[in-house]
């Protein structure tokens, strides 16, 4: 497969899970895990373009797909302007579910650059914050969109 | 950033610098970790409620290929110690890290495996035998508290580890000189915070210094360094504790008896092990909030006076020794709320259940007390024919009161609660809301405003628990830092309360940054927690909304410190005197002529290296360590007043909700808070503290329950029937704010980080029960989920 545009190839266990693919097998640790059971969105990943969630996905069923991680969202130098509004908003507080929030959110500003606020919450709704209460990742989203 | 211009960086709301690493994904959290030759822990756990261990048999699981060891009770019962109750229990319990002889709750640790990796361990773990013989489970709080069902501990007699009943003023003389009486009996579920990243830990034993290392997310490195060394029979000096960075917490993230078993199947492996929980695990065996049943009875005159209040209340603790009661104290020093009441009756019971231990939780006790005298505040109302809105304010202690003390023993220490609700109901818009409300019901709409107020107190005294014990363990608030400038002049601090999202890396690089004449991005601050770098107290964690009441007292000294010392290093050396000096842009600066100056580079020269440099007496280094106790707490008097927590912070939420009568369902239409937590340190920080936990609050309200069946098993363990608030749940929270500052804190600041738990069950129940009394509903318990609307609503309308 391709992760964050490196070819990657490997052997893996039939059970292994994408998501302890990416963060034991490759390192990248920015995808984390809040449940393993697909509800809270933590591990949420784009394979092909398109959210997924990666703990509900086995590594060898993504053989020769194209899977993007908060790793590959993030420039080379600096943050991204996504993760810019996160920040200027305080759209996160302990930061364990954000990457799963950038993910899906860059997902949904790739679909609908001008978001309404509605539109900004049911795209979140898929995710589970324990901290911000989403107020201020809904601002952070719609100060990235340019509301 | 540019510097200030009159006023310094604490108060401003200076981007959070722990923001940066986490919108990359660059956090360091306990599973980012892989120490060389790691092993994965599984645990075996009880199927059962109450069962007897007959046998465990571990002889497949320990030849699996990849499996190193396992660990069963009658290990842990040979390599370690009890855990020692927090109350002293009639007579001792073989309560170890694993259950031994017995189970008594579903999800209770029997074994645990170490392997080469988790699938494995899992494997191996569920290849282990365990032949039970169920007992009967004591799932009935009330009824355990009558003496009825079965027991826990046969040793003990009785499954109350605490009852008695506290009076304070004339009671009886308010009851008998009341006009009425208002009686209701209250009910809470079960819930939890649920953070995000589950508990856990990575154990590492070192046979040549016979030492454990451990790196956990535990909230409270203090204590659990306490009952480390004392279960494992090490002294503390060979113990070492780290925290990284910690995906929430809520005071959910403890479990002392998960570090012991990693510390034995780390010894026994020779490798480091780490234990990580899954969810179900985490949902069902960490830490519930305790559910209860109070019965409140307030005595007032015709007038709405509040006369009197008496309280019996029965705190459902499931297994849990290692905090009982906690829930009972904290609503004690808490139960008059933020009203006048002369007299006040608490009858108490801490009871032991076959479920979950519960256990601090956002608010502890807080919520339940408030939902109770909330409700009963607003079910007076509608007697006396009064508006909720002006029987608060006939009963609040008034600003001019301040500060306060309760009957119970707690001081209130500086507000204004009528301008708190009085802000909250103009920001709300109270009486056009009213007017929708009158008109939506002529269309047949069912609309309901919830109002509740709360005091929210910061900083816990365990002298409170001498009510209980008699004898005095621990007592008081009290919290270490230490700031550094190094040999480099550059700025380092380190705080023995390990944050799990609060952004203190960014409030104590404010306060440094302010002594020091820095700008807060020149001031490092240590992520989380090193029990051999940072300096800590047995009292040292992040709970109890400490930081802003204790920590920053902390932080500050030492930083004084630091200060005192560069202007004395610098006025040896341009031979002036330290009042002619002033720290600005990383320099000694001599006022009015700021070119002559030394840098913080050429004083940590001086401490460090060029030590025939420094004044007579000094001693060498640029370091300072500062610890300081909150001045409220007191010990217990006479009359068994203590205060079991100390500042208040105080807050009104107005909440309009709309029901939908065909599905059940509860929409918050509107939502409004307006708080008072003295003078803010980060406003970006607070807002969002009083946005999350306000969503916790409404989570408690309206989604959240783990609910047993008869026989003691948990139906709700995972996120698809444990239901946490959604972006589509929770509302735009509206946010005001009061700042009265407090008068005994560094800066003014009271906590806030609980704030919106507290009152926010009490404000969407007093909503749904506006929106329904015409119905004859009144809300008595929690959580309001649409089955239960709709069958309050089928057939009244």
């Amino acid at each position: 497969m391709a992760v964050n545009g490196q070819a990657v190839e490997r052997v893996v266990e039939v059970r292994r899970l994408l998501s302890d693919f990416l963060r034991e097998d490759l390192g990248l640790t920015g995808t984390h895990v809040g449940c393993e059971h697909g509800v809270c969105g933590a591990c949420t990943v784009l394979v092909d373009g398109e959210s997924a969630r990666s703990c509900l996905l086995l590594a060898v069923q993504l053989d020769g797909a194209t899977v993007t991680t908060i790793e590959g969202l993030t420039p080379a130098a600096g943050l991204s302007p996504l993760q810019e509004a996160f920040r200027a908003c305080h759209g996160l507080q302990c930061g364990f579910c954000t990457p799963g929030m950038i993910v899906v959110a860059h997902e949904l500003l790739a679909r609908n650059a001008a978001p309404t606020a509605e539109e900004i919450r049911e795209a979140l709704a898929a995710n589970l914050c324990m901290c911000t209460g989403y107020v201020n990742i809904v601002r952070a989203v719609a100060r990235a969109a340019g509301r | 950033m540019t510097a200030p211009e009159a006023a310094g960086w604490v108060g401003r709301p200076v981007p959070v610098k722990e923001d940066a690493r986490l919108v990359a994904g660059r956090g360091r959290f306990l599973d980012d970790l892989t120490p060389g030759r790691l092993l994965h822990v599984a645990m075996l756990r009880s199927p059962h409620a109450h069962a007897r261990i007959v046998a465990i048999d571990a002889a497949a699981a320990s030849a699996l290929p990849g499996v190193a060891n396992v660990v069963t009770g009658a290990d842990a019962a040979v390599a370690s110690k009890p855990i020692r109750p927090l109350i002293p229990t009639a007579a001792p319990l073989d309560d170890y890290c694993l259950a031994v002889d017995h189970v008594r709750f579903v999800g209770e640790p029997v074994a645990a495996v170490a392997a080469v990796d988790r699938a494995t361990a899992e494997d191996a773990a569920e290849l282990i035998r365990v032949t039970y013989e169920p007992r009967a489970a004591a799932l009935d709080a009330e009824a355990a508290a009558r003496g009825e069902g079965p027991l826990l501990y046969p040793a003990l007699g009785s499954n109350v580890v605490w009852h008695d009943t506290l009076t304070y003023g004339d009671v009886d003389g308010a009851f008998a000189a009341a006009d009425g009486v208002l009686e209701e009996r209250f009910e809470i579920q079960r819930y939890a915070s649920t953070p995000l990243e589950t508990f856990g830990c990575i154990a590492e034993y070192d046979p040549g210094t016979d030492a454990y290392a451990f790196v956990t997310n535990d909230q409270r490195p203090g204590l659990t360094l306490a009952i480390l060394a004392e279960s494992l029979g090490v002294p503390q000096a060979r113990l070492r504790l780290q925290c990284p960075d910690i995906g929430g917490g809520f005071g959910n993230k403890r479990r002392p008896a998960y570090l012991l078993i990693c510390a034995l199947l780390a010894r026994r492996a020779g490798r480091p092990v780490k234990f990580l929980e899954d969810r179900r695990e985490n949902l069902t065996a960490l830490m519930h909030a305790a559910s209860g049943v109070m019965h409140v009875a307030l005595a007032y005159r015709a007038d709405g006076t509040l006369l009197g209040l008496s309280v019996r209340d029965v705190t459902d603790e499931g297994k849990n020794l290692v905090s009982p009661a906690q829930h009972n104290l904290i609503k004690l020093g808490n139960i008059a709320n933020g009203y006048r009441i002369p007299a006040i009756r608490y009858e108490a019971w801490s009871v032991l259940t076959n479920k979950c231990p519960s256990g601090a939780n956002r608010g502890i006790g807080k919520p339940f007390m408030c939902f109770a005298m909330e409700r009963a505040v607003a079910l007076l109302a509608r007697r006396l024919g009064l508006d909720p809105v002006e029987l608060r304010l006939r009963n609040y202690v008034g600003p001019d009161e301040m500060p306060y003390t309760t009957p119970t023993g707690s001081q209130y220490d500086s507000g204004d609660y009528p301008a708190t609700l009085r802000a909250a109901l103009e920001r709300f818009g109270y009486a056009a809301r009213r007017r929708e409300q009158t008109e939506a019901r002529t269309a047949g709409r069912l609309l309901g405003i919830g109002i509740a107020t709360s005091v929210e107190p910061a900083g816990t005294n365990l002298a409170s628990y001498e009510i209980i014990t008699g004898r005095r363990a621990a007592s008081g608030s009290a919290e270490a830092a230490m700031v550094r400038v190094e040999p480099d002049g550059q700025v380092r601090a380190s705080l023995g309360d390990p944050p799990s999202g609060q952004g203190y890396e960014t409030v104590v690089a404010q306060i440094v940054a302010d002594e020091l004449g820095l700008s807060p991005e020149q001031v490092s601050v240590a992520r989380g927690f090193d029990s051999t770098t940072t300096p800590w107290l047995y009292l040292s964690g992040n709970y109890s909304n400490k930081f802003a009441v204790t920590d920053t007292g902390a932080v500050v000294g030492a930083a004084r410190r630091v200060r005192d010392k560069l202007l004395r290093l610098a006025a040896h050396r341009l031979e002036i005197a330290p009042a002619d000096l002033e720290l600005r842009d990383g320099a000694a600066r001599v006022r009015g002529a700021p070119d002559r100056h030394l840098t913080f580079r050429e004083l940590a020269r001086t401490a460090y290296a060029d030590v025939l440099g420094l004044p007579p007496g000094e001693e060498p280094g640029l370091e300072a360590r500062h610890a300081h106790q909150n001045p409220l707490a007191r010990p217990i008097d006479a009359d068994r007043r203590v205060p079991s927590q100390l500042v208040f912070a105080n807050a009104a939420h107005c909440c309009l909700v709309e029901i939908d009568p065909a599905t059940g369902r509860v929409t918050i239409v509107k939502y409004v808070v307006v708080h008072d937590c003295g003078r803010e340190l980060n406003p970006l920080i607070v807002e969002g503290m009083v946005h999350g936990s306000t969503a916790h609050g409404i989570g408690a309200a309206l989604l959240e329950e783990f609910r047993y069946d008869a026989a003691g098993q948990l139906l709700t363990s995972t996120f698809m029937d444990y239901l946490k608030p959604t972006a589509l749940d929770v509302p735009d929270i509206e946010v005001g704010r009061l700042e009265h500052p407090s008068p005994f804190t560094p800066f003014g600041s009271k906590g806030v980080g609980e704030g919106g738990a507290i009152p926010g069950p009490a404000a969407v129940a007093n909503a749904v029960d506006d929106a329904l009394a015409h119905l004859g509903v009144v809300v008595r318990s929690l959580p309001i989920t649409p089955d239960v609307v709709w069958r309050w609503v089928a057939g009244r309308r």
